[in-house]
């Protein structure tokens, strides 16, 4: 059994030659760590925005246009219809208006869906739900469950196209690779994206009418997965509606949130995403920023050269408005009826994170109970993986994970609530890594859609109504929301009996484990999240832990299936390496090339440590190697992790790792160092490095440990790797953050190396005294 | 033997609950009812259900569950969701819409004819027993044509549910006929 993954057998791309296809948007730094660059960092004005260092090295090269992720004159609107659906006293839902044209499908289906259960008790509710529809077929293709039109839509997608191919500006090969690589991200090999609804609905007392009362509905939708942003827009647009409920109110609308302006919005690669996304610098990426900012003057004014009638604006707004405050996220606005709307749209947006849902919320409505008087789940191998008592938010995600039937129950609850409760599973799951959750969920649903719902296999359903409770043949799990209790139905299917788990009865006896046992680390985990949530860490800490968590579960899962099955197809592995565990990691296949450093995968502490945590997976991980997301994620893999990773060799993730978790002896450490020094060279390269050291594990400081290493060598090798780091765009944020220790002993080795050299340095560092405090300004820079 | 010993347990102890499923046209008055029976002296007003009711309502130490469900034509293919465990349905008519009535029959008989609510009880609410022109309890009968049902335990209860005539009546009527039912659990 061999791997399917496409390796590159070519050339030594990745080596000392990296692949200009890959860069992205900035230089290419000075290739050769030997020659000493022409640029040192300084610490603290490396942090700041304009560093005169920068611009030189931005004029090394051609720079590269940065793309906007929403362009101006793209064909595709924020917003696609509008929608109003009213209850009609004697004939139930139903569809008032539609604009721009009617949307096609099944109308009393979705004015069933606008109009949730028990609407009639409260004044106000929210509902979110998705269409499967197609970009380009106008009309037939449109259902809320999407399983059976999936296959066919599959075939249309890259025919379909979404709007990108109307861009005329790349003139190099490279930029059209990205290009289709981001659409793959966003399509995921899955039919075109989703359409997501964002419902309003009132319900009016009245005494003039009929039986007292008129509930009407409007919603929004749109292929944007932050559609929370429209949520003030639709409640100023339904109350208009009361007053005049007119085709107008709706075109009125929907010209407002198609005047939205994101094209100053830069698009980022896939590394850039990682970074920026685990990054709390607000600043981040500002360059990219401010590149769209200059191109767009440049674009204008050439217009205007060309059009000498058109004076140039003096409307025109200052670059330094549109910067963000937060690269994290873009603010524009909506103007709706002269009134102006403030909205922020995140800059990175991840599958299945959709709608503003609260992981924090999530987790502590399932944890409370079990804290306070925990009952032990009915035993099934793929869901209680920690026995009896595991906790109900490994539970829920394990369900997710080996694709169960979910459902969110939240009697006397608003729909909105249910319809979150979804959507933050679909995140805790996916981890914003793993796919196939939002494209089977129903954030809302109601009876009028059961059957169909139950033709989709593992779905995720949010309803209001308990009678949901009294059929579990209809569900795997059950999430009461009202009392936070996880039922696991007594008709669930028993989990298989697979080969995996077989293999591991028999290596390894089964060994009973204690009651405070905890082999998988789950306890362990969900006690630091619990812990974080009550230090009040934010939700994006939280969200970043899971991902981290999903990211391990990956891992842990690839470990698996070369133990169990000799090869993997959800793990990369470079060229020259073996999936043999007879190859131990850390040895160099080629003694004159240290980036041929063997090894790959999760890193444990010792054999046992790894025999354990696998042990302690195979139920969950044989669980998940049948499901979509799992299939899903090897598609990525090859598709979209594969051709974003510039350096193939030595697998960074796994020797970072090593110098974490390992005591390793100075000759491997050594061997880490060089091989990363010489790998680590271009613009991406480095993003590439800087998504394993991701400041919430320590940043830079592992590697900043060369920096003490015995071998003068490897110091110097990685104080020229650091010395890169500080110069890019992305890392100087990284460089600014390592500790005053760290700085110190940088500059001592480049003083000591410049004066070994006897050449006199262009640029020197000024006499050591004041190093102190150039380090210290980076430290304060870092608090600020 | 062992029901019957549950039987007076549930007797001694009051511990016996009963799902109720309520159903009727649209406007007949099952919201109305519902909520009359969880607040007793109040005046209630309601407007269109969309999707459902539940309430509990404890009443001669009996729990009633009680389900009250939507009644426009196009969600009553949903009524069906509701049946299993059901031990009591509670059928609401307008005794007044006479032009119904016939739509009001169709209706109930498709509903105990299925196989999951044969062996619930039937209580018939003979509604809006003050509007001019009602049919009387007994022309009810005869045009929803009870008379044909066979091994069902039925009643009809005339009642005026905006002032809570006959309701309770016909709620001690469940819970004295429930307990010759095989209590469940």
């Amino acid at each position: 059994m061999s791997t399917t993954l496409p390796i590159r057998t070519s050339d030594e791309k990745g080596h000392s030659a990296p692949s200009p296809a890959k860069s992205n948007g900035l230089p290419h730094l000075s290739p050769s760590p030997s020659i000493a660059p022409k640029h040192s960092p300084r610490s603290s004005q490396t942090s700041t925005r304009h560093s005169g260092d920068q611009h030189t090295a931005t004029r090394d090269s051609k720079p590269r246009r940065c793309k906007s992720q929403y362009p101006r004159d793209s064909p595709e609107r924020h917003v696609e219809f509008i929608l109003v659906a009213s209850f009609h006293i004697d004939r139930g839902p139903i569809m008032e208006h539609q604009y721009p044209g009617p949307i096609s499908g099944d109308e009393s289906m979705l004015a069933e869906l606008m109009l949730p259960d028990q609407t009639h008790v409260r004044s106000q509710d929210w509902t979110i739900f998705f269409l499967h529809k197609d970009t380009s077929t106008e009309g037939e293709d449109e259902e809320q469950t999407g399983t059976k039109k999936k296959k066919r839509k599959a075939q249309t997608e890259t025919s379909s196209g979404d709007g990108e191919a109307s861009d005329g500006l790349d003139d190099e090969s490279g930029e059209t690779t990205e290009e289709e690589q981001s659409s793959d991200e966003e399509d995921g090999g899955e039919g075109p994206p989703l359409m997501y609804v964002l419902n309003l609905v009132n319900t009016k007392q009245d005494n003039t009418v009929k039986r007292g009362a008129v509930v009407k509905a409007m919603a929004i939708c749109t292929r944007h997965s932050f559609l929370h942003i429209y949520k003030p827009i639709l409640l100023l647009a339904l109350e208009d509606y009361f007053k005049s409920p007119y085709p107008e109110t709706l075109e009125s609308l929907y010209n407002a949130v198609n005047a939205m302006d994101l094209s100053y919005m830069p698009k980022l690669n896939l590394l850039e995403r990682q970074i920026l996304q685990a990054s709390n610098s607000k600043d981040m990426f500002i360059e990219k920023f401010e590149q769209m900012v200059n191109q767009r003057m440049i674009a204008d004014g050439e217009l205007n050269e060309t059009n000498e009638d058109n004076p140039p604006s003096p409307k025109k707004a200052s670059p330094r408005n549109i910067l963000p405050r937060d690269t994290h996220e873009f603010e524009s606005k909506i103007i709706y009826q002269n009134i102006p709307i403030p909205v922020k749209v995140p800059t990175v947006i991840w599958p299945e994170i959709v709608g503003d849902f609260s992981l924090v919320k999530l987790i502590q409505t399932f944890s409370a109970p079990h804290t306070s008087s925990p009952q032990p789940f009915p035993l099934h191998p793929h869901l209680t993986t920690s026995g009896a008592y595991t906790h109900p938010i490994i539970v829920l995600v394990n369900a997710m994970l080996t694709q169960k039937r979910v459902v969110f129950l939240g009697h006397n609850r608003p729909s909105g609530e249910v319809a979150e409760a979804v959507l933050a599973a679909c995140a805790l799951a996916s981890g914003g890594i793993l796919r196939g959750f939002t494209r089977h969920a129903f954030p809302y649903t109601d009876l009028t859609k059961i059957d169909d719902l139950l033709m989709v296999p593992g779905f995720i359903a949010g309803v209001t109504n308990p009678t949901f409770a009294n059929h579990p043949e209809w569900w795997d799990v059950l999430c009461d929301l009202p009392t936070g209790r996880i039922k696991i139905s007594n008709h669930i299917e028993p989990a298989p009996v697979t080969d995996g788990l077989l293999y591991f009865q028999q290596q390894t006896p089964v060994i009973p484990p204690g009651p405070n046992a905890d082999p998988s680390g789950d306890n362990l985990f969900m006690e630091d999240v619990l812990r974080s949530i009550a230090n009040r860490y934010g939700e994006n800490a939280i969200r970043a832990k899971w991902r981290a968590y999903t990211t391990k579960f990956t891992r842990i899962a690839a470990a698996f299936e070369e133990t169990v099955y000799g090869a993997s197809n959800i793990y990369i592995i470079g060229p020259n390496e073996e999936i043999s565990p007879e190859s131990p990691s850390g040895l160099q296949a080629d003694p004159a090339d240290p980036t041929t450093l063997r090894g790959h995968g999760y890193v444990w502490s010792d054999e046992a440590a790894k025999q354990r945590e696998l042990m302690a997976s195979v139920s969950r991980i044989e669980g998940w190697r049948t499901t979509r997301s799992y299939y899903s994620f090897i598609q990525d893999i090859a598709a979209m992790y594969y051709p974003a990773r510039p350096i193939q060799k030595p697998d960074l993730y796994h020797h970072h790792d090593r110098l974490r978790t390992r005591k390793l002896l100075p000759a491997d450490a050594s061997a880490i160092y060089i091989a990363f020094s010489h790998a680590i060279q271009d613009y991406a390269g480095i993003c590439q490095l800087l998504t394993v050291t991701p400041e919430s594990q320590a940043g830079l400081f592992y590697l900043a440990m060369g920096l003490l290493h015995p071998d003068q060598t490897t110091r110097e090798a990685t104080a020229d790797l650091l010395e890169r780091i500080a110069l890019h765009p992305a890392g100087r944020h990284f460089w600014a953050q390592l500790n005053r220790f760290a700085k110190t002993a940088y500059f001592r080795i480049k003083r000591d190396r410049d004066a070994g050299s006897s050449k006199s340095p262009s640029d020197s560092f000024g006499p050591p005294q004041s190093l102190v405090g150039v380090a210290m300004s980076g430290v304060r820079s870092h608090g600020s | 033997m062992g029901g019957s010993v549950s039987k007076l347990m549930g007797k001694i102890f009051g511990t016996k609950e009963m799902r109720i499923l309520m159903l009727g046209l649209d406007a007949a008055g099952k919201t109305t009812i519902l909520y009359k029976l969880k607040l007793t002296n109040q005046d209630v007003t309601t407007i269109p259900t969309v999707g459902f009711n539940v309430e509990s309502v404890t009443y001669k130490n009996v729990k009633f569950n009680v389900w009250d469900v939507g009644g426009q034509d196009k969600i009553r293919p949903l009524w069906r969701h509701y049946y299993s465990g059901t031990q009591g349905l509670i059928f609401v008519v307008d005794s007044s819409d006479t032009v119904r009535l016939e739509e009001a029959r169709s209706e109930l008989h498709k509903i105990i004819n299925d196989r999951e609510m044969k062996d619930a009880l039937l209580l018939v609410f003979a509604n809006k027993q003050d509007v001019p022109g009602h049919l009387s309890p007994e022309e009810v009968i005869n045009a929803l044509q009870l008379t044909k049902l066979k091994d069902k335990l039925w009643y009809v209860a005339p009642s005026v549910a905006t002032e809570g005539t006959g309701i309770f009546e016909g709620l001690a009527w469940l819970s004295n006929n429930v307990k010759t039912q095989q209590p469940q659990k």
